[in-house]
């Protein structure tokens, strides 16, 4: 049994997953424990939970409302172009020393000032093909930085300064998932839940949560990677716009050829090299306040006809008589005296209403302006997806069951996915991989490697790192072996070894088929 | 301001032997650094895909003959211009690529599709006549570029500046009579190095008499002396001469660490150069400026720095912090230049004013 857990702006969403949806539940999130509540309602302890997979949009609103901490962005440079180039702090300061593209420290590493924040992040130059002068940066910092994050953990690949920037993020990120994570632990524990842990990434896979907390940056994405990997697992969908309707926000993306479409991804003053789901997040869902102008872009609690205060755009669609089943106790009264206030309630309803679908309807248009079918989830799913689609010149619109709940489906339904890269230098005598960390070992010197051994070495060590990252048998990870390269090192005229590069990537995907055939 | 890199994964493929100094990886370790350094992501840079120089572009250049021996051998996959000058399978489509590339990169400065470009190609051109090639060369993409653009476009006067340490003896010899391409040639003296050719008396033929430059170099060379030559030589024949498009064919080996040349050029003092070579470009020539890698066999300590440092200058970007690691140390000091200058002016002096 795989457990899928969305924590959204305004609900907790969770299902029950085997081969097929076994239970599901929501709660406010403004709720005490909510995880705690919404696992003892769905699990009657009979249930062996083999994982558990989280999705918070915790990570994203920080960030968009420039809540994260401070960084000291300490970078080793080495020669190159201006080492302004990675100043991604708040504070930047340039270290000595020099890592060259061989992976050799030419210059020793030494940074003599002290960081101004107790968030940190230290990223050389080549970092990925030697971890060694960020480690000993790291060493020589003071025992009072908070949080520190190291350029060769961020993920493979040759980039500096994309480097620097996802490792900033990933240095104020950290303290916010720590917290969030240490949350869900207590949640787990007081309901008996003894499984691994995970959290999905904003490229709708996912990372143990030991994976996840060097690199959280890889989760900010994640509200709207689980909604669009949900829907995709729910309707088997190969092409389509997905509309996930939430309390606060919408999420519009885009499905094509079975999987969310993805971008490198930037939140707030956050700049990562990490790939997220392409998402056009409004401020806009069934609990946005509505003013006798339209609607306000604002949350201030509950729908009236869910036991809130204010006019909201739920109590619009009730209003006008839009509204189709929500799954829960509807207090339709309660929603026609809340737009009392205004002048004339029912054309203030048919405003915002009108307002809400145009304004996806624009969103859809960016994000996928070719798309001939819509898929919405979220509990206004069912009222408002033919609309949309209308709105959007859609042909087809669909909602599957269990469309409510859509973002944890897409958690129960991920699995693990890491890139690998490997660069081998037998003329020096090492490997080095970078996937989750990166780490050096030897190889026999002058060893040489034809492109099957390339390959094997790359799908071995893709699937090493996956397992590292919780992947459990190997039918979970194809791997995708996407670049290799080799050639001789001649030394003193005799060619004295061979340098090897490959990346492969353990690839996204459905870790569970839900039988969906759209 | 975008700088055009023209590259190929295929300019990878030839090899000559397993140890020549001519090898793959003199542009593998850059396209590390350049990536490293987040230049091939950055809106500084586009990369260009070069498409191979057609027929009727070599045949402006090359004998029939010749063309129809190399690609003969080429293949077969066997046998050699020269004693260093391997012909294998790849070398017939990756000359043309080479070529290409140039020809592509000088024609997108004289169209005016971006204002600078810089070839990362191998092999190189500048040792291959109309009909022979050695010292590592095919088919001149020097000249199969520059008479593409005359022919094709409203470009007729070019300036082509080669600095690598090597003497440009092809490229010299298929221009030598004619006043249109002029071929200044700054170089480590044919008495201490190959091809043995270059010396300031060679000064062009007939028409062309005049517009043939050479300016031989002693071993040890280093960037101030460059730099007074530049300013000495170079500059006072570039203003005269007024030409359409400055072309500069980029060698790396007057660096302090290649090992098979004698120079002491810096990856600072090729930042110089090109920074230089920008300037009278915009002076010049509305800034139409295009440059391909030559030679350089520093394959570990100088390329990766002199690449960058030149690409650098061309993108506009800033270049104080590009240098070689410490663990390489340049020469000390670098002979004087005053002599050659000396002998250049007298030389040339009843072509142009100095």
């Amino acid at each position: 049994m795989h457990v899928g857990i969305d924590t959204g702006g305004t609900n907790v969403d969770a299902v029950l997953v085997d081969d097929g949806i076994r239970a599901s539940g929501k709660v406010p999130g403004d709720r005490d424990n909510p995880v705690e509540h919404l696992l003892e309602e769905l699990l009657d302890g009979q249930q062996a939970v083999e994982r558990v997979v989280v999705a918070t949009t915790l990570l994203l609103n920080a960030a968009v409302q420039e809540r994260l901490p401070a960084c000291t962005n300490v970078l080793v440079p080495g020669p190159g172009l201006s080492p302004e180039r990675a100043f991604h702090g708040e504070a930047n300061h340039v270290a000595a020393g020099c890592v060259d593209h061989r992976g050799r420290v030419t210059e020793e590493p030494a940074y003599e000032r002290r960081p101004a924040t107790e968030t940190v992040a230290v990223t050389a130059k080549f970092g990925t093909r030697n971890p060694e002068p960020e480690r000993e940066l790291r060493e020589t910092l003071d025992s009072d930085a908070a949080s520190v994050a190291l350029g060769h953990a961020a993920g493979p690949g040759l980039n500096f300064p994309d480097r620097a920037a996802t490792t900033v993020a990933n240095a104020r990120t950290a303290g916010t998932f720590a917290g969030f994570a240490s949350e869900i632990d207590d949640a787990l524990d007081t309901v008996g839940v003894d499984a691994p842990v995970y959290y999905l990434k904003g490229d709708a896979a996912m990372l143990s949560a030991d994976a996840m907390a060097t690199r959280p940056a890889q989760a900010l994405r994640a509200g709207p990677a689980a909604s669009a990997l949900g829907l995709v697992a729910l309707t088997g969908v190969e092409d389509a716009v997905c509309v996930d309707i939430g309390g606060t926000t919408t999420d519009v993306t885009r499905v094509t050829d079975g999987f969310p479409v993805t971008e490198p991804v930037e939140a707030g003053s956050l700049e990562t090299g990490y790939d997220g789901v392409r998402a056009v997040d409004l401020p806009l869902g069934g609990d946005t306040r509505v003013a006798a102008d339209g609607l306000t872009g604002r949350r201030e609690g509950h729908a009236s006809a869910f036991g809130g205060d204010e006019p909201t755009l739920t109590d619009a669609l009730s209003v006008t008589g839009a509204l189709e089943d929500t799954g829960g106790a509807l207090d339709s009264e309660a929603a026609r005296t809340a737009f009392e206030s205004f002048e004339r309630p029912r054309a203030v309803a048919a405003g915002v209403v009108d307002s809400y679908v145009s304004r996806v309807a624009d969103a859809i248009a960016s994000v996928a302006p070719n798309a001939t079918r819509l898929v919405a989830g979220g509990v206004l799913a069912p009222s408002l997806a033919d609309r949309l689609a209308d709105a959007a010149g859609i042909g087809e619109s669909l909602v599957p069951d269990h469309a409510a709940v859509a973002g944890a489906v897409g958690c129960a339904t991920a699995r693990v996915s890491v890139e690998t890269g490997i660069h081998i230098d037998s003329a020096r005598g090492t490997v080095t991989v970078s996937a989750l960390g990166t780490e050096t070992e030897p190889v026999e010197r002058g060893r040489t490697f034809d492109d099957d051994e390339v390959a094997t070495l790359a799908i071995e060590r893709a699937r090493e790192a996956a397992r590292r990252a919780g992947a459990q048998s190997d039918t979970e990870m194809p791997v995708n072996v996407r670049h290799t390269r080799r050639f001789n090192v001649v030394e003193k005229a005799r060619v004295a070894g061979q340098v090897v590069d490959a990346t492969a990537q353990v690839e996204p995907g459905l870790g569970v088929e839900l039988g969906g055939d759209r | 301001m975008t700088l055009a890199l023209y590259y190929h994964e295929d300019y990878l493929l030839h090899e000559h032997t397993p140890t020549h100094p001519e090898r793959r990886e003199r542009l593998q370790y850059t396209m590390d650094q350049l990536r490293e350094e987040g230049l091939l992501d950055s809106p500084a840079v586009d990369i260009c895909a070069p498409e191979p120089a057609s027929t009727a572009d070599l045949h402006r250049v090359h004998d029939g003959e010749y063309l129809d021996r190399l690609r003969y051998m080429s293949r077969r996959g066997e046998g050699q211009l020269s004693v260093d000058t391997h012909v294998s399978e790849h070398v017939w489509e990756q000359a043309r690529l080479a070529a290409g590339g140039v020809a592509d990169a000088v024609e997108a400065v004289a169209t005016g599709t971006h204002p600078r470009s810089f070839v990362m190609a191998r092999p190189g051109g500048h040792h291959a006549f109309a009909d022979d090639g050695h010292g590592f060369c095919y088919l001149n993409n020097t000249a199969v570029a520059l008479r593409r653009v005359q022919a094709t476009t409203d470009v007729d006067r070019i300036l082509l500046w080669d600095w690598d340490a090597h003497h440009c003896d092809g490229t010299q010899s298929i221009f030598a009579d004619d006043p249109s391409v002029l071929v200044m040639s700054t170089h480590q003296s044919g008495r201490t190095l190959f091809p043995g050719t270059g010396f300031v008396r060679e000064v062009g033929a007939g028409a062309g008499e005049g517009y043939t430059v050479n300016v031989p170099l002693s071993p040890r060379t280093g960037d101030d002396a460059y730099l007074r030559v530049v300013e000495e030589i170079f500059e006072p024949i570039a203003e005269q001469y007024d030409p359409d498009l400055l072309f500069v064919e980029a060698g790396q080996d007057n660096h302090f660490t290649d090992p098979i040349t004698d120079l002491g050029v810096t990856a600072q003092g090729y930042a110089r150069l090109m920074e230089r070579a920008v300037d009278a470009a915009d002076e010049l020539c509305d800034g139409r400026l295009a440059a391909s890698l030559a030679g350089g066999y520093g394959i570990e300590g100088g390329l990766p720095y002199t690449n960058l440092a030149v690409i650098a200058s061309l993108a506009g970007l800033e270049t104080s912090n590009i240098r070689e690691p410490a663990l390489y140390e340049p020469p000390s000091a670098s002979p004087g230049v005053e002599r050659v200058i000396d002998r250049v002016k007298e030389r040339h002096g009843e072509y142009w004013d100095f």
